[in-house]
This record gives C-alpha cells, sequence and structure tokens, in this order.
C-alpha cells in the first residue's frame, strides 16, 4: 500500500466518520446526529453503564405496531407518545463483578417547571385493558419495549427496546437517569433531549 | 500530523468495533435452577419436550424476527452450530409470538440452520427468568440453567464454546 494511498484513505476515513456524526458532548453524554436519517442519539456513558436513546420517528413506531397487529388508533397513540429506541449496556469485563440495575420507574423526565415519569409498558397495558388489543399484539409490544427492571452482569450484557416519554413530538427534556452498581445508587442528568418530530421524511 | 489524526481515528474505530464483544461470556445462573420444562412444535409441527434432552447439553435462544439483536447474532449462531453439532450438544431457537409463515419468509434472508420451535403465544417464555430478547440460556445434563446471555453473542467463539463443552464432558 502506497503512502499517497494511505493518506487518502485515512483521509476518506476521517471525512466519512465526521459526516456520518456529528458530536457534541455534556459530561459523560456525547450526542450523535446521523447524517442520513437525521435522528439525533443521546449516550449516556459513566463507569461501567452505558445507556442510549435513539429518536425513532412516529411513522417507524406507526408502523411497527400496525404490522403487528395493533389498530390504528392505539398505534398512533403509542408512535405519537415520544418514543425513543433505549439500549442499555454494561461495560464492566468479565471477572470484575460489577452488576449494573436499571429501574425506569426511578426517571425524571423535567420539561421546564414540570417533572413527571416515564410511562411504563405496564401502564400502556393497563390502558388498552377494555380495547381490542390482540394477545400477538400484546406479546410484541411487551418484548418489544425497555424491561421496566432489568440487571446486567459484566459479561457482554446488554438490552435493548423501545421507551415512551409520554410526551408531544419535539418536545425538549431532562432526564434523570438513576442505576444502581452492586446496589450503589447512581445517577446522571441526560440535556436536552428532543422527542423525535412528526414528520414524513419522502424518499431522496 | 495528518498520519498521526489518521491512526487516531483508526484506533477509536478499533476500538468501538471490539470493545463490545471483547469480554462478552456468559454469566453463571446461581444455584443452577431447574430449566422450566416445556413442549413446543417445531416448523414441521413435530413436537420438542425439553426433558427430551436430558443427558445433553441445550443451548436455548429465546428470539424474535424484529429484533435486531437477535439477527445480528444468528449468522454466529449457524456458525457456533457447525462447530459443536458433532460434539452431542443441543441447540434449539425459541420463537416468541410469531407464525410459520413469518419465519418461514424470515428465513429466505437469515437461514437458521439449527432447530426453530414455536412460542407462538409467548407462554413458555413468561415461564423462564427473561426480560428481553434475544436471551440465551445454556442447560445442563441435569436440566438445570446453567448458563445465560443477556442480550447478543459471537455464539462461534471458541472462549465462549468451551465454557459449553466443558458441561459436555463426562
Amino acid at each position: 500500500m502506497g503512502n499517497d494511498f494511505k493518506h487518502r484513505y485515512c483521509s476518506v476515513l476521517a471525512l466519512g466518520v465526521s459526516l456520518l456524526c456529528s458530536v457534541s458532548l455534556q459530561a459523560g453524554v456525547s450526542v450523535t446526529t446521523n447524517t442520513e436519517t437525521k435522528l439525533t442519539g443521546w449516550k449516556l456513558s459513566q463507569d461501567g453503564f452505558e445507556f442510549e436513546l435513539i429518536q425513532r420517528l412516529p411513522d417507524q413506531t406507526r408502523a411497527f405496531f400496525l404490522a403487528r397487529g395493533f389498530s390504528k388508533k392505539v398505534a398512533d397513540d403509542i408512535a405519537l407518545a415520544c418514543v425513543f429506541q433505549g439500549i442499555g449496556r454494561n461495560t464492566f469485563k468479565a471477572g470484575e463483578n460489577k452488576s449494573i440495575s436499571v429501574d425506569l420507574r426511578s426517571w425524571q423526565v423535567h420539561t421546564g417547571a414540570k417533572m413527571r415519569a416515564v410511562k411504563q409498558k405496564e401502564q400502556w397495558d393497563a390502558e388498552w385493558g377494555s380495547q381490542a388489543v390482540s394477545t400477538a399484539s400484546r406479546i410484541a409490544y411487551r418484548w418489544a419495549t425497555f424491561p421496566t427492571q432489568q440487571t446486567f452482569e459484566p459479561v457482554g450484557d446488554y438490552n435493548w427496546g423501545m421507551i415512551s416519554f409520554d410526551l408531544p413530538p419535539g418536545t425538549r427534556f431532562d432526564v434523570h437517569v438513576r442505576w444502581t452498581l452492586n446496589g450503589k445508587p447512581q445517577q446522571a442528568w441526560v440535556r436536552d433531549v428532543q422527542c423525535p418530530p412528526d414528520i414524513h421524511p419522502e424518499p431522496q | 500530523m495528518k498520519k498521526l489524526f489518521c491512526y487516531f481515528v483508526l484506533t477509536l474505530g478499533w476500538w468501538f468495533a471490539t470493545t463490545a464483544w471483547a469480554d462478552a461470556s456468559l454469566t453463571p445462573m446461581k444455584g443452577k435452577p431447574p430449566a422450566p420444562d416445556f413442549t413446543l412444535v417445531d416448523m414441521d409441527g413435530e413436537k420438542h419436550r425439553l426433558t427430551d434432552y436430558r443427558g445433553r447439553v441445550v443451548i436455548i435462544n429465546f428470539w424474535a424476527t424484529w429484533c435486531p439483536p437477535c439477527r445480528e447474532e444468528l449468522p454466529s449462531m449457524n456458525r457456533g452450530w457447525a462447530k459443536i453439532k458433532n460434539e452431542g450438544i443441543a441447540m434449539v431457537a425459541v420463537n416468541v409470538g410469531e407464525d410459520e409463515d413469518t419465519i418461514f419468509s424470515f428465513q429466505g434472508d437469515y437461514p437458521i440452520n439449527f432447530t426453530i420451535l414455536l412460542d407462538s403465544k409467548g407462554e413458555v417464555i413468561n415461564q423462564w427468568p427473561i426480560l428481553g430478547l434475544p436471551t440465551t440460556f445454556v442447560v445442563d445434563k441435569q436440566g438445570r440453567l446453567a448458563y445465560r446471555a443477556i442480550g447478543g453473542r459471537e455464539w462461534d467463539s471458541d472462549a465462549l464454546l468451551n465454557k459449553v463443552r466443558a458441561l459436555n464432558k463426562p
């Protein structure tokens, strides 16, 4: 491989990296916008714990649930409830013996002076009590959403799933993330998160 | 200077690419509780009972077609299966909440070379200690839950498979 090629390869790679993501940093939080999808992700990394919130367009979420047998009304209700893809991970090495537990019920969502909780999957399920949501649809919902409470062991454990903040599309909010490390409470803020807007991008 | 930056970018890329899987392994299950028994049908309608596998080590993966990390780990499970299938170890993929047609179409893009069982009503998964997909268990010869992996793994890794093989020793 010639030097010229190496330089060109590296320049293209560096350009690709900078084009792919525009990154800004809060303490322990990186914010990345994918230039292709225009969707933004907030990634909190702190002492062996990683939690990422990636915007999901309402259309994406709507299509997912319509394809799993939900009525248009229920699919719309979920899609417009500020849904993110959540990815939680224990990044400690095997043998470090450090368990991380996440309980979404302890998280707080701040919009201006108001504070609220994350809307749990159990709350959604209870709301559909009287509505016609089939068993198959409920199964899909249950397993496609982030568990309310889960423990991750230091052997590469991770999980992902949708999380709804129950705010209107485009709302900006701060989220107070709480977890435990071997039972000891930990916390961090992820600030200025934005609910995905209800846009319908045309294919280019 | 440019060169230095390039190496930095490459190193960073390598670090991101490898860190996620570097230490990925299996969590030993405390007290090795008995694996909840089940009877499920495969894609040909044949019944499979977990206790029929007694005396063999079984890798049981719970998954769904719409689950991205499940799709990501399936090729490595096929490669892992190719390594262990002649060693007396069994591997099954329990699909959660979907029907044969959905799985059949899915296999056009993501072939699965080992046994697929259908938990169409999601009743079996509720009996197991599972909160998300994919989750995989290794059941020992005595029918006990020996290991668990929450999230995807590289199932063709010999370091990981050797833990499974160790359970298979007489």
